[in-house]
């Protein structure tokens, strides 16, 4: 993974110095409320329910041992134990208390860590596949080039105010498990005819109350250009983008009111920097550093592909079957013969989706450390994933796995379910997700059912900003309010993109919402019904593609008791 | 960068030229006039030559618009209508490294003191701040940092385009030196 220079390292340090003033100026009553609170978004400080929520950087989801300690050690020092892993890679606590964030921000500096544009109308941590520079599907790793990506949106001065939050989004494999098209620019590393190495790039995709795919705006542009086509087109929309409506000021409205004048608008500041402007070449990025950053993505030491002449590794003939369902479910192709990439689950019973406490993040680190050279990734799923394990260690990562509650076999289906933190802890959520994912999870714990249900991705978002992307699931779960209740909205058929089904697409609402005592049914019946009307082998979000939404409304709406009358 | 008072004239002898009803439309040329763009274009063709003038730009006109003018101009005063509202970034850094403008770019409005670094990076090298501000806790704003990632209005190239040492990031001790007071 990337290695932080002696000017990475100084570069956190002395943001955690900035930060310190501005809090300190704050707790001295020279830096009022509204002021202050741009500036600590920035440093990933959110104002909730119970105390300021602190999301920190994963940069494109890659973690080593030694951050992942530190990060347990803040949730045992600092908050109360524990902290949840989110669908943008990041890492999120709860319950720090403000006077001792610069203390928190300083523990990150010293692992090369921080909380830089988690938050705030800015930049955010670029995204990227949990399996990049690992996947068997992978053409290009993009991993060098999000650090590039890192780098250069990092503080950069013009676009630290922008109309709303902007997000990037990386792949360079045939599957994207990165939900590209979802985000306000998405890129797809290709190789043209001609053997170049360039990106797909999509601009517009968002969630919330309006979601939409992005477009193509490039279908192939040269590496080297990317930080200066991205440079036109974050410029475009800081001048364009609505400032009057906050719902309307994600990029994604600005393309969809424009469209080609957007298009036409971004190439000709693209043109105008590369021609007109002082050095306006010089951010076309150079071999040599594109090089120098990938040097840190180098095999780690000690990882060799099994030798042609070795035979493959085969598990045992008398393996347990609960080992056989981790290999199948939990574990992935890897590039290198001999190696696979593992899940540990952060979905089980009792732990609300993604989370992690501080004694799981530090064995978790100890895992990273013994079966996969200290390096661990953050999943868009929720999950850390392990990234060189080796075929030959596969039995006694799942035995250390199953010590650590990481190992329930269940990737890919029903529980592994992706869940925002809810009204439980958040002060925009209208609706609480953990009960329901519990709920859920309770409902669904008989391993065989899950693996007769088969791949399924069940998404839970607790208002309409999305942070749980319901709209991308095969079953999408929206909390919303109605006279200071919790209601439930259901939608199927949304996909994010990846493997299943390869054309993103947010779901369809299939009728008024419902109590929070009804929303296990509905999920019952809802599968039920697939089952029903299912062909061999078809699964869920094929058989709801085929047969339509009419039989699960029909079989939802029968579930329902208190919203009886209303349906 | 220069902290400029409002109320304190002598020093800083721009002014706008209102009337009871906001900006007036017709007036007489005066040195250190501050014009909005539409009384610009009214006198443009016979301002005279040499006498200071400056142009008050709103922040969702396009540059370009005075792109022409700009030999002309003494002074381009950017608006912050509120701190938050980054559009006035890329009309300073345009005005830098697109039109070459050499001078003065001012920052009006709701302009704080943690802004500085970003003005400073985008071509602004005058502000005036909102009253309450302190232009010492300014100063120490633009301390924090001797070193960024990409190019600015200040020196166009990023990191990565600078000869190697170019960046003074290796003095140990500024770590520290802004931390706390």
């Amino acid at each position: 993974m990337y290695q932080y220079t002696e000017f990475d390292k100084h570069f956190v340090h002395q943001r955690a110095a900035q930060y310190r003033d501005q809090l300190e100026r704050h707790l001295r009553g020279q830096l009022p409320d509204d002021d202050f609170r741009a500036l600590r978004l920035q440093n990933g400080w959110y104002v909730q329910r119970h105390a300021p929520m602190l999301r920190i950087a994963v940069p494109y989801g890659e973690l080593n041992s030694t951050q992942l300690r530190a990060l347990g050690r803040i949730a045992r020092d600092f908050d109360r134990g524990y902290g949840h892993f989110t669908t943008r890679q990041n890492l999120q606590f709860n319950w720090i208390p403000l006077d001792r964030s610069a203390d928190v921000m300083d523990v990150l500096a010293s692992v090369d860590m921080h909380g830089i544009q988690t938050s705030g109308n800015c930049i955010r941590n670029t995204t990227s596949d949990c399996f990049a520079g690992v996947a068997a599907d992978e053409a290009i790793d993009p991993r060098p080039y999000c650090e590039v990506l890192r780098q250069w949106s990092t503080l950069h001065p013009e676009f630290a105010f922008l109309p709303r939050k902007f997000k990037i989004a990386v792949t360079g494999a045939a599957e994207d498990r990165a939900a590209t098209g979802w985000h306000d620019i998405g890129l797809r590393l290709l190789t043209n005819d001609a053997g170049e190495v360039g990106f797909q790039v999509r601009v517009g995709g968002g969630m919330g109350r309006t979601p939409i795919i992005g477009t193509v705006i490039r279908e192939f542009l040269p590496w080297q250009q990317i930080l200066v086509f991205i440079e036109a087109i974050v410029r475009v929309y800081n001048k364009h983008g609505r400032r009057d409506n906050a719902y309307k000021a994600r990029i994604k409205i600005l393309v969809k009111a424009e469209g080609q004048r957007f298009i036409d608008d971004v190439n000709e500041e693209f043109e105008h920097i590369l021609r007109d402007d002082v050095d306006g070449t010089a951010h076309l990025i150079p071999q040599a550093e594109l090089d120098r950053v990938s040097a840190s993505f180098a095999l780690p030491a000690g990882v060799k592909p099994r030798a042609a002449d070795v035979p493959a590794w085969q598990m045992q003939a008398d393996a347990p079957g609960g080992f056989k369902r981790w290999l199948e479910r939990n574990t992935h192709a890897h590039k290198l013969p001999g190696y696979r990439a593992v899940t540990l689950s952060l979905k089980r019973a009792g732990q609300a989706p993604g989370d992690a406490t501080d004694v799981q993040m530090d064995l978790a680190a100890d895992l990273a450390d013994r079966y996969s050279h200290g390096e661990l990734r953050v999943s868009h799923d929720q999950n850390l994933v392990l990234p060189w394990v080796q075929e030959t260690d596969l039995f006694g990562l799942w035995n250390a796995a199953r010590d650590a509650s990481f190992a329930t076999p269940n990737i890919g289906l029903l529980t592994d379910m992706i869940a925002c933190p809810g009204g439980d802890f958040c002060a925009l959520a209208n609706a609480r997700s953990i009960p329901i994912a519990a709920e859920i999870t309770e409902r669904f714990a008989d391993i065989d059912e899950l693996y007769d249900i088969g791949d399924i991705d069940l998404h839970i978002s607790g208002c309409i900003n999305s942070c749980g992307h319901h709209h991308s699931g095969h079953i999408g779960i929206l909390g919303v309010d109605k006279d200071g209740k919790e209601w439930y909205q259901i939608s199927l058929g949304g996909s994010d993109g990846s493997a299943l089904a390869t054309t993103s697409v947010p779901g369809k609402v299939i009728g008024p919402s419902f109590a929070a005592d009804e929303v296990a049914d509905v999920i019952d019946a809802v599968i039920e019904t697939y089952r029903a009307e299912r062909v061999t082998n078809e699964h869920f979000i094929d058989t709801v593609k085929r047969v339509g939404l009419d039989p699960f409304k029909t079989a939802a709406n029968a579930t329902r008791r208190s919203t009886a009358q209303v349906a | 960068m220069k902290f400029i008072d409002a109320r304190d004239k002598p020093r800083d002898p721009w002014h706008t030229i209102d009337g009871d009803d906001g900006p007036m439309v017709t007036l007489t040329p005066a040195p250190f006039s501050l014009l909005t763009l539409l009384q610009w274009r009214g006198v443009r063709s016979h301002w005279p030559d040499g006498m200071p003038v400056g142009v008050l730009l709103a922040n969702d006109v396009e540059v370009s618009e005075i792109a022409a003018d700009l030999p002309r101009l003494a002074l381009v005063a950017l608006q912050f209508p509120k701190w938050i509202d980054g559009r006035a970034y890329s009309q300073g850094r345009l005005l830098r490294s697109r039109y070459r403008y050499t001078g003065q770019v001012r920052a009006v409005g709701e302009v704080l003191v943690d802004m500085m670094p970003l003005l400073q990076r985008t071509g602004f090298d005058a502000v005036v701040m909102r009253a309450d501000q302190s232009v010492d806790a300014a100063e120490r704003a633009l301390g924090f940092f001797n070193g960024h990632y990409q190019g600015d209005a200040l020196d166009n190239r990023p990191l990565f385009a600078l000869p190697p040492g170019a960046s003074n990031a290796h003095e140990p001790e500024f770590v520290n030196a802004g931390a706390s007071i």
